[in-house]
């Protein structure tokens, strides 16, 4: 695998692990120990696949990486069906589809170099010139801290982080501020009025 | 060195950090060494003199690493990569503080963290096999 490519892919699994186990802070137990677990081996994995040349347990880390795509999306059917605001509210859309980007990036450069390898075609990790490596793990850093940063942001832990040097007891957190518009009418079903 | 991104990496950070280092002098007048409150380098990142002289330092280790070899100049680029990192969370906690003898403030904490990141990231993923071999 290129070792451009190898650097994205391990800096989307930090970004999903930080995603991960900020996403612990507010959930329920049940929830909360699974991401825990799964934010923590996903920065692991991450860190990991810096120091390789080869990218470690490619294909566990496939199924991880699309598992909890599909967890958000069953759990997400179930706080609509079940109308379960509580749950609603633990699933926002911003944490967790940018979680799922992240997931899905890994995914398909996993998959992608996975059949590239089974047809036999050059798999060997490529050594880009000095410059362009350094400009594409810049670009990879950016791109992943500019869209971590607002999915962090947007947690429970986020929500009550307060201002650098602001620590004082008139803080209002911007979920509970008047003016709030935070879209927690996200998930519940609209009144069904007329006729 | 235009082969090996641990050499060119620490080649330019290390020029810069001396630039940033010996450009702090200009925010600095009438600043104490340990000052907690300093100067305000490109009127953002707060500085004080013993923040200069540690920029200097550090930029020269990098400067003289990156020109050496790739074995110098990966070992050089961790280390100041998990000492920034380090430095990233204490300034979290420093900032405001009596023991802020570095005059560290947000913007400067946010610089420490992203320096850390590439510096990590090139030290430990990058000339894997060059660091084998006599470099």
């Amino acid at each position: 695998m290129p070792a451009i490519t190898r650097t994205w892919i391990a800096f989307a699994a930090v970004g999903t692990g930080l995603i991960h186990v900020a996403l612990v802070i507010g959930s329920p137990l049940a929830l909360g120990i699974p991401l825990a677990i799964l934010g923590v081996t996903e920065f692991a994995w991450g860190i990991v696949a810096f120091t390789r040349d080869k990218l470690p347990f490619a294909r566990a880390a496939m199924v991880t990486a699309v598992s909890p795509l599909i967890a958000w999306g069953l759990l997400v059917t179930a706080a609509i069906t079940l109308q379960t605001p509580t749950l609603a509210a633990v699933l926002d859309v911003v944490p967790w589809g940018i979680a799922a980007i992240f997931q899905l990036f890994v995914a398909g450069m996993l998959s992608l170099h996975a059949r590239r390898e089974r047809e036999g075609k050059r798999t060997s990790a490529a050594t880009p010139g000095a410059a362009r490596y350094l400009v594409a793990l810049m670009l990879g850093a950016l791109a992943v801290s500019a869209l971590t940063t607002p999915a962090l942001a947007a947690t429970e832990a986020g929500i009550y982080a307060q201002p650098h040097g602001e620590h004082d007891d008139s803080f209002t957190p911007q979920r509970d501020a008047p003016t709030s518009e935070t879209g927690e009418d996200l998930f519940t079903v609209p009144l069904h009025e007329g006729h | 060195m235009k082969k090996s991104p641990n050499r060119l990496l620490g080649t330019v950070f290390g020029a810069v950090y001396i630039l940033v280092g010996l450009l702090g002098f200009t925010v600095t007048n009438g600043v104490g060494f340990f000052a907690t409150e300093g100067g305000l380098l490109l009127g953002l990142f707060e500085v004080n003199i013993f923040h200069n002289v540690a920029h200097i330092l550090i930029g020269a280790a990098l400067l003289i690493a990156g020109l050496s070899n790739v074995k110098a100049a990966r070992t050089v680029n961790s280390t100041v990569g998990f000492a920034y990192l380090a430095l990233g969370f204490a300034g979290l906690l420093l900032v405001g503080s009596a023991l802020n003898i570095l005059a560290l403030n947000a913007a400067d904490n946010v610089l420490h963290f992203a320096s850390a990141v590439v510096l990590l990231a090139v030290g430990l993923g990058a000339d894997k096999r060059a660091a084998h071999a006599t470099a």
